[in-house]
């Protein structure tokens, strides 16, 4: 309990440190948020264009592939907002020795990552997928009970945490490897398989987003048991069985890579 | 001209060399980037199947694979990106080097994309493109590109190649305005993705959407050549199409000197 209210407390300063940092440039937060909200926007226009041509796609209409592209840009936002820290561990801070500094402080390695960074940029994506998914509340198409709404957020947070795994699983070969950055890219941008649904896709490919990268656990199978009355809660449980399993064998490999670490000396 | 690519060609073999001390980290990029190749492949099967018609904007379902596939062909060999370079330049500071260098900065980046781009058009551009007339001819039933339509494609290109990196270089000017380019390549990006026929053919859009497409540069860049590729512009229309991309790279141009010298002006470099 102790430990838990260090750690908070010592989040509030690190996130109130990088905030001073950001204040400095004002606009560059404004763009950041643009590109992204902006990314996300033109996805949406070519559905609508697309949907100006045919009434359905393989029995999903146009509202509910909104529902679904809406709500996967959720979890991926809240992960992009805390986590992102993790791609420079991919990227450079192994390579560099700039990691050094994490060993050596008397906290959580893993904690001391995250808490380095907020990324402002994810506001675009959360920005958008609140708007979707408000919309598509307003238009009814969503099933809106008491176990729908808390399995709602239960659902966005495992997902975040599968994003979360993923990343990290791949940064943390960095570790062995020194600079794992485009694997770290391969596997994150999988994650746009899964804004559609999976059906379309052929065996090999689907099997390989719903369980080897599960990215379809992210977006579209929780998305469809909110549309949808056939499809159980057990898709939920499921997804929060895979977050769990992600996060330990990502968090392991993380762990034993920190004890591989050597710095780059000079 | 033959004192022109002595001075720029080092840039281009540069580019070259650069590129090919990276080769892992490339593959993957080639692999990521066919990712939404494949993902507009099944979208568009889908898409297909659902329709009750035989052809949507104009494209049969065999053709629409072939111009999915040579977006990524098309792609590879016109967005070679410099406004990155530019960024970088200006924010380390950088820049005055080149602006007391006696070379034309623009000049130098231009002759780096074209290094990158022959690259990228050797390595895994080349080997997509021949598969994919493979698979086209093989597989779909269509028949086999002509020698003519090969060589207006690749003529077309490298005027598409000229349009997005003069384009691009106007782009890069906003590094002299905010040190965070990433969000506005991301917002670039997109918007190109768009307005190219990247993403979706330019004839799905309604037509007065077209007709304000018909005045911009971006569908020179992407839609034309893959047009011409397709053979769904011949004889005038691809003349007219051809001539159109050239008005593009002169307006471009001299658009492009205008701006860098107006901000040339306005900028401080502090130390170096």
């Amino acid at each position: 309990m102790n430990q838990c209210k260090r750690y908070l407390r010592l989040y509030k300063i690190m996130i109130a440190q990088f905030l001073k940092t950001i204040m400095q440039s004002k606009v560059d937060f404004l763009i950041g948020l643009f590109g992204f909200f902006f990314t996300q926007i033109m996805g949406i226009v070519f559905l609508y264009l697309v949907f100006q041509q045919i009434p359905n796609l393989q029995g999903w209409t146009f509202e509910q592939l909104i529902f679904i592209y809406g709500f996967a840009q959720l979890p991926r936002g809240i992960d992009h907002l805390f986590t992102d820290n993790i791609w420079l561990v991919g990227w450079r801070m192994v390579i560099n020795g700039d990691f050094d500094r994490y060993m050596l402080r008397p906290m959580n390695i893993f904690f001391q990552v995250i808490a380095e960074k907020l990324q402002p940029d994810a506001l675009g994506e959360l920005l958008t997928g609140v708007i979707l998914v408000a919309g598509s509340l307003a238009k009814g198409i969503v099933i809106v009970d008491i176990l729908h709404v808390v399995l709602f957020f239960v659902s966005l947070v495992a997902g975040a945490v599968i994003y979360t795994s993923i990343k990290l699983f791949f940064a943390s070969l960095a570790f062995w490897m020194k600079c794992s950055g485009p694997f770290l890219q391969t596997a994150y941008e999988m994650a746009d398989f899964a804004k559609y649904p999976t059906e379309i896709y052929a065996k090999g490919v689907r099997f390989l987003i719903t369980w080897v990268i599960p990215f379809a656990f992210v977006a579209y199978l929780p998305a469809s048991f909110f549309l949808k009355n056939d499809v159980s809660a057990g898709m939920i449980g499921i997804e929060c069985v895979i977050a769990v399993v992600f996060w330990c064998i990502a968090y392991a490999v993380f762990h034993r890579g920190t004890h591989v670490y050597e710095s780059a000396g000079n | 001209m033959r004192k022109y690519v002595k001075i720029y060609l080092p840039f281009t073999l540069n580019a070259l060399k650069r590129q090919m001390a990276y080769k892992g980290a490339f593959y993957l990029f080639i692999l990521v980037s066919l990712f939404s190749s494949f993902i507009s492949y099944y979208l568009w099967k889908a898409i297909y199947t659902s329709s009750d018609q035989a052809t949507l904007g104009g494209l049969t379902q065999e053709e629409m694979v072939v111009y999915v596939f040579m977006v990524y062909v098309t792609s590879s060999i016109v967005m070679s990106s410099i406004s990155n370079y530019v960024s970088e330049d200006v924010v380390k500071g950088t820049v005055a080097m080149n602006l007391i260098k006696p070379i034309d900065y623009r000049m130098s980046l231009i002759a780096m994309a074209a290094g990158n781009m022959i690259y990228r058009f050797l390595v895994p551009s080349v080997a997509i493109w021949i598969g994919l007339e493979i698979y086209k001819v093989t597989a779909l039933g269509l028949r086999p590109v002509t020698a003519v339509e090969v060589l207006l494609y690749l003529l077309s290109s490298i005027m598409s190649f000229l349009i997005y990196v003069l384009f691009d270089f106007c782009f890069g000017m906003v590094a002299f305005f905010t040190t965070y380019i990433f969000g506005m390549m991301l917002a670039e990006e997109a918007l190109l993705g768009f307005l190219t026929g990247q993403l979706i053919p330019i004839s799905f859009f309604p037509s007065a959407v077209q007709r304000v497409f018909d005045f911009l540069p971006f569908s020179s860049m992407v839609y034309t050549p893959i047009m011409i590729y397709l053979g769904k512009y011949t004889g005038r229309t691809a003349g007219f199409m051809l001539f159109r991309q050239a008005a593009w790279v002169v307006i471009l141009y001299v658009a492009g000197g205008l701006i860098w010298k107006r901000v040339t002006k306005r900028l401080v470099v502090l130390g170096g």
